[in-house]
C-alpha cells in the first residue's frame, strides 16, 4: 500500500501541476481539499477524476463518490486497490 | 517607501519553503502568480495586524506579457487534456486576486497590461484608484512574467 500511495502522490503533483512539491509535502492522510491540507479545490476534483480513469480504469459515476474517494491519499489508495481494473 | 523586488530565474520553490512553507496553494499557482505571492510576503512579513481583514488597501498589479507563459504552457497541455487546474490562471488579474486571498483584502483589485514599463502612466493608475473614499493605500506591482524562468518582479506600497 505505501507503494501505491507514493505512486498517487506523484501523480497528483503531476496532474495538478504542483510544480516543486514532492511526495514528502503530502501527508498520507491530510484532507485533499479545504485550508488545513493539500489546498485542492472543486476545479481539481476534474483532474482526479480522469487520472483515476487514465491510470487504473476507475470511473467514478457521482460527485458525491468522488467526495468519499478523495477525502486523503491513504483513502484514495484504498479505493484505488479494491476497484482498479488496470 | 519598501520596495522589493525577485531577480530572473531564481529558484521561487525555494523561496517560497524560506519565507512561508504552510501555504500549499502556493504549488498550484502560475509563476505570475507566485512571483506576486513572494513579493507581497517579501514586503509585508511581520506587519501588524496583517491578516485582519481590510477593504481600504487595493491590489493593482502591471505587466507588458500579462498570462503570457501560462497560456503557452495550457496551450502544450490542451494537446492531451485541457488542464482546468492551468485554465484557472490563463488570466492576468488572477495574481491580484491571490495576493487578495491570501491578505484578506477587500478592496479595489486591478491588473494592467501596459505596452512598456512605465512609472508615470503607472502613477496617474495608482492615484485614480485613490480617488474613492475607501482606499488608503496599495500594493503596487510590476510583474512582466515572460516565461517560467525569465521575468522582471517588484512590488511597493503607496499611500493617499
Amino acid at each position: 500500500m505505501e507503494n501505491l500511495i507514493n505512486e498517487l502522490k506523484l501523480k497528483i503533483i503531476d496532474a495538478l501541476n504542483l510544480d516543486g512539491m514532492t511526495p514528502e509535502d503530502i501527508d498520507n492522510n491530510a484532507p485533499l481539499f479545504g485550508d488545513e491540507g493539500l489546498g485542492l479545490d472543486s476545479i481539481d476534483v476534474l483532474e482526479l477524476i480522469v487520472l483515476l480513469e487514465r491510470n487504473y480504469g476507475i470511473r467514478l459515476d457521482s460527485p458525491s463518490k468522488g467526495k468519499e474517494v478523495f477525502q486523503s491519499v491513504a483513502v484514495m489508495a484504498k479505493y484505488v486497490a479494491e476497484n482498479r481494473t488496470k | 517607501m519598501k520596495a522589493v523586488s525577485i531577480p530572473s530565474g531564481t529558484n521561487l520553490t525555494a523561496l517560497y519553503r524560506e519565507l512561508v512553507g504552510d501555504y500549499p496553494k502556493f504549488f498550484k499557482m502560475d509563476t505570475l502568480s507566485k512571483l506576486g505571492f513572494l513579493l507581497t510576503e517579501m514586503l509585508l512579513q511581520g506587519t501588524e495586524g496583517r491578516f485582519t481583514p481590510r477593504e481600504d488597501r487595493a491590489v493593482l498589479v502591471f505587466s507588458r506579457n500579462g498570462s503570457l507563459a501560462n497560456d503557452i504552457n495550457y496551450a502544450k497541455r490542451m494537446e492531451d487534456f485541457p488542464s482546468p487546474a492551468l485554465f484557472v490562471y490563463t488570466l492576468p488579474n488572477i495574481v491580484a486576486g491571490e495576493i487578495s486571498i491570501r491578505n484578506k483584502y477587500e478592496g479595489e483589485t486591478s491588473a494592467y497590461v501596459l505596452e512598456n514599463y512605465d512609472r508615470q502612466l503607472i502613477e496617474s493608475i495608482v492615484r485614480e484608484a485613490f480617488q474613492d473614499r475607501i482606499t488608503r493605500d496599495a500594493i503596487v506591482a510590476w510583474i512582466d512574467c515572460r516565461s517560467d524562468s525569465e521575468w522582471t518582479a517588484q512590488a511597493w506600497i503607496e499611500t493617499k
